[in-house]
């Protein structure tokens, strides 16, 4: 219980802040698409989302510093490539074959924003099948980058409702 | 529970007939009977690992943990003591502490008010009143109920819930090497166990996560996609191309020793990315300050070990992993980065390291787990019965070490392994003996 109580604070949404309807149809579309190509296993395809200094982090409490404390995820640029490279490599046993997924992402806010950058949260459901289904809930934070008329993914922070564990394997791109 | 013998209760099935010196049946990881056994006489009356010292540093701090199903708290007292008690209130048995973790001078049962102190005695009874004069008789018993014996060694906090045959150390036995090797790199010769445990949900045996850690076998097919697509190994897998032995510490310990190997190259830091010592020159400093600079280099050459300590410890080089059993087919596989006091240069690299290696979405233990899922299923053919662990057996070598295999791929670590497993459970050796 104290987890869902921290996860709405961290992921706090300030007075003011833009809902869905008056969220930029151009930042919702570059979310979905990213949550497709997750979804879709398209692992190249979502990585070249990804601006240069990329921060790609599921922690294990929202609370959580990742200079203290470890996270399930807590990748640089250069990680995501290689995370990538694995899952592109056909020996990633873990999603050799690909879990089949699709995520709902849904309560779409704009919490931040500054010249270039969006700031954003959601809640997201995730079917994942593999041995059976496994439903994935939580928060998506993600900052978004106006980078030469393209959008850059900055940032994308996964609170699991369940991040206290235990977690299942959480290989593919969540 | 001391004075229950519940051993008569469980299952009657002939372990001793499912070992061999170099097979076991594949019943011994899917049998709800076997797993009963298990529970009894390896965790419920053996020295099983509860907790580490850092992270119950004060007073007051308390981490709570199961061990065979049982909630227990792992507290430090106001007397400094660290004790490990039944989470289960005295009165009609609510799990009486609801945190992983905390700070408390005592418990209080929200079921009706019982309130214990941090060391265990009942402090409180509300409404004393309608309990007769006999209950006060009996109150001072009426304490949460201990483990029987607490003892640590290196910060590592280990329990016999049940009266133990033999003290921690006997059971250590040689596996106290491992942790002495991993203290080496600590310029206080101390831990911080505090950056949070991943719990990772397994569909596999408990004992194929911990027989697994010492396979030096599997790395090159299991983790093929991350020497193939990341980056090379630190030192080839091919046995015949390193000096990288296993070896059977007895006592069901066993471990891979890259010591030789790391020594013959006389390279430091191998095990950490090869950094540079340059890039660390306050843990550098402190480390020499501390140790001296023979005693140093050396530390940084042979870094951390890779040992498993019967039954469900597992000192991961820089990680640190215990298993809890679920079930036959069940496990949760906690991880947590072995940080060094004082030495955040070094920290955050262990961090990022254990990020990508370890846990649910780790590069290496990721594929583990699903490999593991793999095998439960397939031990459920039942033809062949077997399962073949040959490896090594006409190399093993015993010297004062162990039964040692220069052969990083030989299954001398899990041969032990069976061999202490199949002795506990037929009482020919004392439960974490």
């Amino acid at each position: 219980m104290s987890d869902l109580t921290s996860l709405g604070a961290a992921a706090a949404v300030p007075a003011g802040a833009v809902p869905a309807a008056g969220v930029d149809p151009a930042l919702a579309s570059f979310i979905y698409t990213e949550a497709r190509l997750a979804d879709e296993a398209r692992y190249s395809q979502w990585e070249a989302l990804w601006d240069d200094d990329a921060k790609y982090w599921v922690p294990m409490h929202p609370d959580h510093d990742p200079r203290v404390n470890v996270s399930y995820i807590y990748d640089n640029r250069r990680r995501i490539r290689s995370r990538v490279a694995q899952l592109n490599s056909g020996n990633r046993h873990s999603q050799t074959p690909p879990s089949v997924l699709r995520r709902l992402i849904t309560n779409l806010e704009v919490v931040a924003q500054d010249a270039d950058t969006t700031t954003l949260a959601a809640n997201f459901v995730i079917y994942e099948y593999r041995f059976d289904l496994t439903v994935w809930a939580g928060r998506y934070e993600y900052r978004i980058r106006t980078r030469g008329g393209d959008l850059k993914l900055a940032a994308k922070t996964v609170h699991l409702v369940n991040a206290g564990g235990p977690v299942p394997t959480m290989s593919f791109l969540i | 529970m001391t004075e229950l013998d519940t051993s008569a209760h469980v299952g009657q099935v002939d372990v001793a007939a499912l070992v061999e010196p170099d097979r076991v049946h594949g019943s011994v990881y899917t049998s709800q009977e076997v797993y009963d056994q298990e529970m009894d006489r390896i965790f419920r009356n053996g020295w099983v690992f509860v907790a580490h010292v850092s992270e119950v540093p004060e007073p007051g701090d308390y981490v709570t943990r199961r061990i065979a199903g049982e909630p227990w708290i792992v507290v430090r007292g106001k007397d400094g003591e660290v004790r490990v008690l039944a989470n289960r209130c005295t009165h009609r048995g609510n799990r009486l502490c609801n945190a992983d973790a905390g700070n408390s001078s005592s418990f209080r049962c929200p079921y009706h008010g019982w309130t214990f102190s941090n060391d265990g005695h009942l402090a409180g009874v509300p409404m004393r009143d309608g309990y007769g004069s006999s209950f006060h008789a009996v109150r001072d018993a009426m304490g949460l109920s201990p483990a029987a014996a607490v003892d640590s060694y290196g910060g590592f906090v280990f329990a016999s819930l049940n009266p133990p045959a033999i003290t921690l150390l006997e059971h250590l036995g040689r596996s106290t090497t491992a942790i002495d090797r991993l203290l080496a790199v600590s310029p206080t010769g101390e831990l911080n166990l505090r950056a949070g445990w991943m719990k990772h949900d397994m569909r596999c045996n408990w004992k194929m996560v911990m027989e697994n850690n010492v396979d030096g076998y599997h790395a090159l097919f299991t983790h093929a996609s991350v020497y193939d697509a990341v980056k090379p190994a630190k030192v080839s897998h091919v046995p015949s191309k390193v000096e990288v032995y296993v070896r059977d510490l007895g006592n069901g310990h066993s471990e891979i020793d890259y010591a030789k190997e790391y020594s013959r190259l006389d390279e430091e830091f191998i095990w950490f990315g090869r950094i540079r010592r340059e890039k660390l020159p306050r843990y550098v400093a402190a480390m020499e300050e501390a140790r001296g600079p023979e005693d140093t280099h050396r530390a940084f050459v042979v870094g951390p070990p890779h040992t498993l300590i019967f039954p469900n410890l597992f000192l991961a080089e820089m990680n640190v992993m215990t298993v809890e059993p679920l079930g036959p087919g069940r496990a949760i596989a906690y991880t947590t980065p072995a940080l060094i006091p004082g030495a955040d240069e070094v920290n955050e690299k262990t961090l990022r390291r254990s990020e990508g290696a370890m846990g649910p979405a780790g590069f290496l233990i990721a594929d583990d787990g699903e490999i593991g899922a793999r095998n439960q299923l397939g031990l459920a053919a039942g033809s062949p019965e077997w399962v073949v662990l040959r490896r090594g057996t006409e190399s093993d070598i015993t010297d004062e070490t162990g039964i040692v295999n220069h052969d990083k791929s030989a299954e001398t670590p899990q041969r032990g392994w069976w061999k202490h497993w199949t002795q506990v459970l037929t009482g020919t050796a004392a439960p974490g003996a």
